[in-house]
């Protein structure tokens, strides 16, 4: 019995001003009722696409192009869109990737669950109030915000609020597209465990979708793995865990380690998905793949059983079909990626922590002041920090959003100026610089030493300049170059980053890059005035779980060859574990806790600290 | 360095190295205007205009300043659209009037363009500041100062009348509201993370303002100066059918002031008013079309339908 049958189902994007392209190839995929599925990928591999056309939302240039989906035995691949309104809110529902926008900001909440139930029952007037008051015990919120319009909910409140509201009718399947996405760790964890919790209770079938397989991993039964348009591998969670099939799978299950372990070994996914609007050749994967084999690059595997589950790839079913063995220089069977991989002991940061301090905060608050009318409203960002960087050293800053360690990067980098305190920062010449007090001037003098590396590398680099203007001003600037030796010294930079030949690069613009290497020339372009002290705002947040490691690498091996400062700002224990050598937690503007990396991740004293490590997504918890 | 560890960048390519064009974002902004239907209309009659500018000693049979001939000629082979009754050939003067609105137009449009970047460029960027609160308050009082009276008393009070003088009332006169959308524009550009990036490299305030951040307004810019040149256009008309345009040169808008000083309507002569007016308005409305293709350069969700 299945709720939801999709059989080779094509969705194909044909824009007219560029090439077409199909975005998800021939899938295929049941659905039980009450089965939680999750459904994993990296950016671009399909997985909203192929969410879109179950829903069917699909919008121009977007259309299925082939296959069918059937809900409950229906075919619905072609239905009017008369009939899909019958089915929606009370068959199908959905929590959309950006629902923080998907409430109607001028109309109360309570409202908005009136028009979702009375088109689809019976209740009217305070039977439907009684409802909406149930759905939101049912999310844990307070009956009293029904009557609260969608400014006045915090983020994590109206995500429970699309979750309720999705539930409304008692729905037989839920489509979760990234519902987390953007939101805190801690709430994050928090909504998931009221997704997971309720869906035990209620029993409808959830298809999950998410790039992070950690997440999806600790709630599903059934994971299905999408890469460039199609499926590479389903299984269930636990045997997908222990014995992945796909090299792929295995590259995103090696994003994760164990913070707590004396050595943590992360791998990454080097290169980048196929360009969908080419004809391709056998196993989309193979370019990036490290078990690769001969056949890999002309035949393009089978989606077909296998083990516990399905796989599209050669090298795995050689390995464990029938037949094995019949086949020269096949690979090992391995359950690691076996790619490049991030290493990071515990003796690296014992060296770190012997070096002299060269940046101290000491008592900092800052208060932020808004003028409402008559009224001023105050609020305390950062309040009465004090720590100290170390040269060479790289220090962690984590906490939740709204703890204020954005709020201290910017005190630190002289954006903003401190209500109190002081922050000083002594150069390598010996050069005493007080932070909290530099004007417009010294302020440019300052940035020679201290650098910027952006939370988002897509709004950090100027999309109409290229890479040789982004990085030839600061070296015209900070270091006085000129124009031509300013050339050679940003092509440096790109060879020290990795991006070579550094001669393909100079002339391009952001856009005809991806993600990773756009953050790599962020990294060049702080290190371009040749700083001392790196500021790195979740640098790797805004990147697919894939390639995080590779950043962080680039960003270790800078600190190490360069001996270079680097403080980073996260809410991600984990990638502070690989990083850092010391951790300072903050939790409401206060530092709560610090001390080196391994110590805090180990003993916690604080409460907080061990919130956030609960938070951490571990895909290997089922199994270890 | 050892880059023994990062070696991804390396077989990682950026897009369209080799010989096919880049996937993404390459859709350069000549093609997306004509890919718009209204836009190549609009730019075909533009041309037209602009040949018929250019070449208008070749088209016009006579000078446009003449009046010779016999007033209120009808329509013949020696003067296709007739005569005024001062004896000007009316189809000479539309084609030399071509001239001025064109050059007022552009010149118009460049002089309003111009002073709306200045003003509404650094009053937006430096939001909040002494700098913004002056910029603003200029900004402001030109906006309630009535337009149209303004250019008739700074018109009709200066020595000179000419095709400068009526750009240069045109120009002053219009920015503001310009400007006021520019400011609100950067506003919201000023902030993202590639101007604090600036900042990091060294970079000066104007250096931000004209070379950061302005190439990501070029759409709006270009928006902004078509509909300054068309409100130019209408202005200039609008003067000299008044009677303060350039007495010493033929525009659309004497020709219009002429034909109802002497009663064309009453008299029943059609093609003086109407040839004048309608050319004037297929100006416009190519002006507006061209708008449209430039409009899907600032706003991608126009891009497909």
């Amino acid at each position: 019995m299945t709720l939801l049958q999709v059989r080779d189902l094509s969705v194909r994007y044909e824009p007219k001003s560029q090439p077409s392209l199909t975005a998800v190839d021939r899938v295929s995929l049941d659905i039980a009722p009450g089965e939680f599925v999750g459904l994993i990928g990296e950016s671009g591999s399909g997985k909203s696409t192929l969410a879109m056309a179950l829903l069917r939302l699909l919008e121009r240039p977007g259309r299925i192009s082939g296959g069918t989906i059937r809900f409950d035995g229906d075919d619905i691949t072609h239905a009017s869109q008369e009939d899909l309104r019958r089915r929606r809110w009370r068959d199908i529902a959905t929590v959309f990737q950006s629902s923080m926008n998907s409430l109607n900001p001028v109309m109360r909440v309570e409202a908005q669950f009136r028009d979702a139930i009375e088109e689809h029952s019976d209740l009217r007037g305070d039977a439907v109030r009684q409802r909406v008051r149930e759905l939101f015990e049912m999310v844990m919120i307070d009956p009293k915000f029904t009557s609260a319009y969608p400014h006045e909910l915090s983020g994590g409140m109206k995500q429970r609020v699309n979750l309720a509201l999705a539930l409304a009718n008692r729905p037989r399947f839920v489509l979760l597209d990234e519902p987390t996405t953007g939101l805190d760790v801690v709430v994050q964890r928090s909504i998931l465990d009221s997704v997971r919790r309720l869906q035990a209770e209620l029993g409808f079938a959830v298809l999950f979708i998410s790039h992070d397989i950690g997440t999806v991993m600790e709630l599903s039964d059934r994971i299905l793995v999408m890469y460039a348009g199609r499926l590479a591998e389903e299984q269930p969670a636990a045997s997908l865990v222990a014995d992945p099939l796909h090299p792929y799978s295995k590259g995103l299950l090696g994003s994760y380690g164990n913070p707590r372990a004396d050595t943590v070994r992360v791998t990454y996914i080097p290169g980048r998905p196929p360009d969908l609007s080419r004809p391709l050749d056998g196993c989309r994967f193979a370019a990036r793949c490290p078990e690769a084999i001969a056949r890999c690059t002309t035949i393009e595997p089978e989606f077909a059983p296998l083990g516990d589950g399905s796989a599209a790839c050669h090298v795995a079913r050689l390995q464990r079909g029938p037949g094995a063995g019949t086949v020269v220089g096949l690979p090992e069977p391995t359950r690691r990626f076996a790619g490049p991989e991030f290493v990071k002991t515990s003796a690296d940061s014992e060296r770190a922590l012997q070096a002299p301090v060269f940046l101290t905060v000491d008592g900092v608050s800052k208060v932020f002041e808004r003028r409402r009318g008559l009224r001023v409203e105050r609020t305390e960002a950062v309040r009465d920090v004090g720590f100290s960087l170390r040269r060479g050293e790289v220090t962690a800053l984590v906490g939740q959003s709204g703890s204020g360690k954005t709020t201290l990067a910017r005190l630190i980098t002289g954006v903003e100026r401190p209500t109190a305190g002081t922050i000083s920062f002594t150069g390598s010449d010996g050069t005493q610089t007080d932070v909290e007090r530099l004007r417009t001037r010294s302020l440019r003098d300052y940035r020679r030493h201290v650098q910027m590396v952006f939370q988002d590398p897509y709004s950090s680099l100027n999309p109409a300049l290229t890479l040789r203007y982004a990085l030839t001003r600061p070296l015209r600037n900070h270091r006085g170059l000129s124009a031509k030796d300013a050339d050679a010294a940003a092509a440096e930079l790109l060879e020290t980053v990795a991006l070579t030949p550094s001669s393909r690069f100079l002339d391009r613009y952001p856009y005809e890059l991806s993600g990773g290497q756009r953050q790599r020339v962020v990294i060049a372009r702080a290190l371009a005035a040749d700083p001392e002290l790196i500021v790195a705002d979740e640098p790797i947040s805004s990147l697919d779980v894939s390639i995080r490691a590779e950043i962080l690498e680039l960003l270790h091996e800078l600190v190490r060859s360069r001996d270079l400062g680097v403080l980073y700002i996260t809410h991600d224990l984990l990638s502070a574990r690989l990083l850092a050598d010391e951790v300072i937690v903050l939790n409401g503007g206060r530092v709560v806790e610090q001390g080196p990396a391994l110590d805090v991740i180990r003993n916690p004293r604080d409460a907080y600290t061990r919130t956030l490590l609960e938070a951490v997504p571990n895909p290997f918890q089922q199994v270890l | 360095m050892t880059a023994g560890v990062v070696q991804t960048g390396t077989d990682e390519l950026p897009l369209g190295s080799e010989d096919q064009p880049v996937a993404t974002g390459d859709t350069s902004w000549y093609r997306l205007v004509w890919s718009s239907g209204k836009a190549r209309v609009g730019i075909a009659l533009l041309l037209g205009f602009v040949l018929v500018a250019v070449f208008a000693p070749l088209i016009a049979p006579y000078e446009g300043t003449r009046t010779d001939f016999g007033p209120l000629l009808p329509p013949s082979g020696e003067h296709p659209l007739g005569t005024t009754s001062q004896g000007g050939d009316i189809f000479s003067q539309l084609v030399y009037g071509t001239r001025v609105s064109l050059l007022v137009g552009l010149f118009g449009g460049l002089v309003a363009t111009l002073v709306a970047l200045a003003i509404g460029m650094v009053s937006g960027y430096k939001e909040g500041s002494l700098t913004d609160d002056v910029l603003s308050f200029v900004t402001n009082v030109a906006l309630v100062v009535p337009v149209l009276p303004l250019m008739i008393v700074l018109v009709a009070y200066s020595e000179v009348r000419g095709v400068p003088l009526i750009v240069f009332v045109i120009g002053i006169t219009s920015w503001a509201g310009h400007a006021r959308a520019k400011r609100a524009q950067i506003i919201t550009l000023r902030n993202r993370d590639f101007v604090t990036a600036a900042k990091f490299a060294g970079e000066g305030t104007w250096r931000i303002i004209f070379r950061e951040i302005m190439p990501s307004m070029t759409s709006l810019v270009a928006a902004g100066f078509v509909s300054a040149a068309t409100g130019a256009i209408g202005a200039e008309a609008g003067l000299s059918f008044l009677g303060l345009g350039d007495p010493g040169s033929i525009s659309w808008g004497t020709m219009l002031y002429q034909a109802d000083a002497q009663g064309a309507v009453a008299q029943g002569l059609w093609a003086w008013v109407l040839v004048p007016g309608l050319t004037l308005a297929l100006l416009i409305t190519s002006l507006t079309f061209i708008n449209f293709g430039v409009d899907l350069l600032s706003n991608p969700h126009l891009r497909e339908d």
